[in-house]
């Protein structure tokens, strides 16, 4: 770790002329600040980075894409992660979509930005001519396909994650079961509306280019959207430049996807290069999947036309950073890890014990066992780079609270919080034992050590439990019931570039449930709880940014929790591809627009 | 010895009701978390757990789910569908079990015949200089974690990434139908891994008991009646092998239980790598499949084991 910090740091001296410094916590960084649309974007200096990778490509060619994990869901309407997103977005074309290198949605299948109307309670949408499905459906895509995409996520077959959270607003969400919304009008062929029931329509507009606006054609997918769940991912038509290889019936099942083992991505000969932003320069991407990690990286770094698409382990980013850097990508803007203290029970309602935490924490700690500063920053809020709203939140140095000043852990300004909180002798007095829940895998299983040791230092009593990290917040920490003191290993990432998606739904007490509670630490500020509820709707990126960041400060001057770390994801690939992550999407490798060398 | 061998799979059925019952009370008792919050994403939403609760079946009453279960399992043999992919867990057991019975029998081969080789040698000739090199290597290979000698085996001897590119590496694996050489020449290396420890233990056992079956009177009057040193030979063996079978019923197990590694680190697509896979995901139903048929098989290896303890060891008998 150490001697990554080091490398980093010799090409800060290096690249000090081409980039703008940013200071960093406790004292120099190895991350630069530049601009990305409207968000700041801390790329790692001397590095490959997602946001200032060259789009220009060869064409041709066969990429092999080796990854560890399988997917979980190939279905537009049902696909929610990164590594999914890999495949979709290559496969669908939703109405918007980033390009590669920017947080900044461009018309995908929309031909043109949204028209939103005063009120903000209408969103017109136009769409491109002559985008047509893969076969065996072949024919053109019109609006009518659109609608369905989105009324299906409301079938309880699909369920699809987010359409409650991001699409609330739609009128006759409520009671939509799959079948038509109220609030989807069609007028012709190219023309979508969306009528809403508030005046959220810039939000609503952003979330339009999730993949759930990707058009499904209803006459293909309604017989297996009656499947308890749907199987339409196994026999699903693409409007992307790729699609996942199947037979005459559209079977993809056992041909392009094989669960567990492979997924095959051949050219839509529907494509029309014409219609997209997207050059698609490979011919095929032929995805294995399965093997372990350290197998798959040394694999990457030896081979030529592979690339690896999953966030690399700590000793091959140090291994590809000593030996193999021109093969090593690093993107910024990964999601934001904090350290979640209980707000509605137990000591931590006391908000100046929750300061003593924050004090004490060294959070420089947390994140050298990340990997230090080429993979990762500490934070000091909790709207990361590259969303908007980060520098208006105070940047890298943030809030400027004293408990958020020192990242290494400032002992003497914790006593006097616990003093402020009534302990006079600067250490906790109290009799009961703290339940601290953790990850077992590392680093969370580091970070919930150190943040274990800090509550011990203190004088807490703690009980610390580590368990696989999906149980870890589906028993523990998603759970109020479970009454958990500390998470100290939660982490958000947005959906979207805005910070509503950052905040809302872990800091707002009305996102407040009984199961999967996100608002880990059910933080419940009726100020802020009005502060959010304004800021859904304020319009246009610089005034969302400019509200959000404030509400995001009011959240570090309430102690509601702990961030200590900015993620970055770093990737590998081999020696022949000039590979392009995709910024929004945790630098995940862009098919569409990688090419080999 | 027929009525023994219906009464012993009797108790298989028996105990495999017992595994499945248990494996079925486990998933849901232990802390894993509801499979249906794990398919709702980053916010789940209560409405929409409820509604994938139901596509699941997760909103019977358990005894309702485990009756299905069990109904499917041991009437339709058949494991339900997985939480994630929407497969038939068994057409899913079913593709990779060719990987796995690749892998573990030629394991088991490699196995018995280096582990009983290499332990008779050692035995004959003791405190040789093959003896010491034998009994040192069979240390290491039961010191050496499968995880770490697959990798070190992979560094060295990998096409793609070792420093002796001779044998093909991790993800290489073709079915024995396809191409039988690449079949072959890919599962040198996991066969090596996967039989290491065990040949090792079976070695150091082998060289032991054969040592003291080689004191034993009975030899030393097959030798004072001039019998040839290789049917000498043959007689010790058959009376130290007993302990041999009996460690073989128990090293199935840990067969199986090292193929779920060996098959991760060679990327084999087989039982082992779905089993972990699923353990990572909560898919209990691709779990319990995968679980209730390696019990299975170790089960129906027990079983052969006392059978065929039986046929070595006239002195035991079954009633």
């Amino acid at each position: 770790m150490r001697s990554t910090q080091a490398i980093a740091k010799a090409l800060l001296a290096a690249s000090l002329a081409a980039v703008a410094l940013a200071a960093c916590g406790s004292g120099e960084s190895s991350s630069s600040s530049v601009g990305s649309g409207n968000a700041s974007v801390l790329v790692s200096p001397g590095y490959q980075s997602s946001a200032n990778e060259s789009l220009a490509g060869k064409r041709g060619g066969t990429l092999t894409v080796l990854q560890e994990a399988d997917f979980e869901h190939l279905d537009p309407g049902i696909s929610y992660f990164a590594l999914d997103y890999t495949v979709v977005f290559a496969t669908q074309r939703p109405l918007y979509s980033n390009e590669p290198n920017s947080n900044q949605t461009v018309p995908d299948m929309a031909s043109a930005p949204p028209e939103i109307s005063a009120d903000d309670k209408t969103i017109t949408v136009h769409l491109r001519e002559g985008v047509h499905f893969s076969p065996p459906v072949n024919r053109e895509v019109t609006s009518e396909d659109v609608a369905y995409a989105i009324e299906r996520g409301a079938n309880p077959n699909v369920a699809n994650p987010y359409l409650t959270t991001y699409f609330n607003s739609l009128e006759g969400i409520k009671q939509a079961d799959g079948g038509p919304i109220k609030g989807i009008e069609t007028p012709n062929k190219h023309e979508i509306v969306f009528h809403l029931t508030e005046p959220k329509g810039f939000y609503v507009a952003e979330a339009l280019c999730l993949p759930l606006t990707a058009p499904v054609p209803r006459e293909y997918a309604e017989k297996f959207d009656k499947n308890k769940p749907t199987n339409y991912a196994d026999y699903e038509v693409a409007t992307g430049p790729y699609m996942l290889k199947n037979d005459a019936q559209g079977k993809v099942l056992g041909i392009g996807y094989v669960p567990g083992k492979s997924a095959t991505l051949v050219r839509n000969p529907n494509w029309n290069p014409k219609t997209d932003f997207r050059p698609a320069y490979l011919n095929e991407i032929d995805i294995k999947i399965g093997g372990a990690q350290a197998v798959i990286d040394r694999q990457v770094l030896e081979g030529t036309d592979v690339v690896q698409n999953e966030p690399v382990v700590q000793s091959a980013v140090k291994l590809a950073a000593e030996h193999y850097r021109s093969q090593l990508e690093i993107s910024p803007g990964a999601g934001n890890r904090y350290v979640s203290l209980n707000n509605k029970v137990g000591p931590f309602t006391n908000i100046n014990l929750r300061k003593a935490v924050f004090a004490a924490l060294d959070r420089a700690a947390l994140d050298r066992e990340r990997g230090g500063d080429l993979v990762s920053n500490v934070a000091t809020h909790f709207i990361y780079p590259t969303i908007p709203g980060f520098e208006q939140a105070g940047g890298l140095k943030g809030p400027k609270l004293d408990y958020d000043e020192h990242p290494d852990g400032d002992v003497a300004l914790a006593e006097k919080y616990m003093k402020l909180a009534g302990y006079p002798s600067g250490k906790y007095t109290g009799t009961e034992t703290l339940q601290v829940v953790g990850a077992s895998s590392p680093p969370e299983k580091e970070d919930a050590e150190v943040v274990n040791q800090a509550l011990k230092n203190l004088g807490f009593k703690t009980k610390l439990t580590l368990v696989e990290i999906s149980t870890m917040y589906a028993k523990y920490c998603d759970v109020p019931k479970e009454e958990i003191d500390v998470c100290p290993t939660v982490g958000w990432i947005a959906d979207f570039a805005d910070p509503e998606t950052v905040l809302n739904d872990t800091f707002n007490g009305k996102s407040i449930v009984s199961t999967g509670n996100v608002n880990y630490g059910q933080f419940d500020d009726p100020k802020i709880n009005e502060a959010m509820a304004a800021g859904e709707l304020v319009q246009g990126k610089e005034a969302r940014a400019k509200a959000w960041g404030k509400i995001d400060d009011e959240i570090i001057e309430q102690a509601a929790a702990i961030p200590y770390d900015w993620e970055k994801s770093p990737r590998l690939e081999g020696k022949g591809v000039h590979g392009v992550g995709m910024l929004w999407n945790e630098g995940a490798w862009d098919y569409s627009f990688t090419s080999l060398k | 010895m027929i009525r023994y061998i219906i009464r012993r799979l009797l108790w298989g059925v028996l105990l495999l009701i017992v595994v499945a019952a248990l494996m079925f009370l486990f998933f849901r008792i232990l802390p894993t978390g509801n499979p249906a919050l794990l398919r709702a994403g980053r916010d789940p939403q209560p409405k929409l757990v409820k509604e994938i609760e139901v596509v699941l079946g997760l909103n019977k009453s358990l005894p309702v789910q485990f009756w299905d279960y069990m109904k499917e399992v041991f009437l339709h043999f058949k494991f339900g569908y997985s939480y994630y992919s929407q497969e038939e867990v068994r057409s899913l057991i079913a593709e990779r079990l060719p990987a796995t019975l690749s892998l573990t029998l030629g394991a088991a081969v490699l196995w018995i015949v280096g582990g009983l080789g290499v332990g008779v040698i050692s035995a004959l000739r003791r405190h040789t200089l093959a003896d010491r090199f034998a009994m040192g290597g069979a240390l290491l290979a039961i010191s050496a974690p499968e995880f770490w000698l697959g990798l070190v085996l992979l560094f060295l001897f990998a096409s793609d990434i070792g420093k002796l590119k001779i044998l093909p590496g991790a993800g290489s694996y073709v079915g024995l139908t396809s191409d039988p050489w690449k079949w072959f020449t890919s599962l040198i290396m996991p066969w090596i891994v996967l039989a290491s420890g065990a040949a090792a233990v079976f070695a150091r056992l082998m060289r032991s008991s054969l040592s003291e079956a080689m004191k034993e009177d009975h030899i030393r009057t097959a030798r004072a009646k001039g019998l040839p040193e290789r049917s000498v030979v043959r007689q010790g063996v058959r009376s130290a092998i007993n302990p041999i079978v009996t460690l073989f019923g128990l090293e199935a197990g840990a067969l199986l239980g090292g193929a779920i590694l060996v098959e991760y680190v060679f990327d084999i697509p087989g039982i082992g790598e779905l089993n972990y896979k699923a353990i990572q995901q909560s898919d209990f139903p691709v779990t319990q499949g995968t679980v209730l048929l390696a019990s299975m098989f170790i089960i129906l290896a027990n079983i052969l084991v006392d059978v065929a303890y039986a046929y070595l060891d006239p002195r035991v008998r079954y009633s």
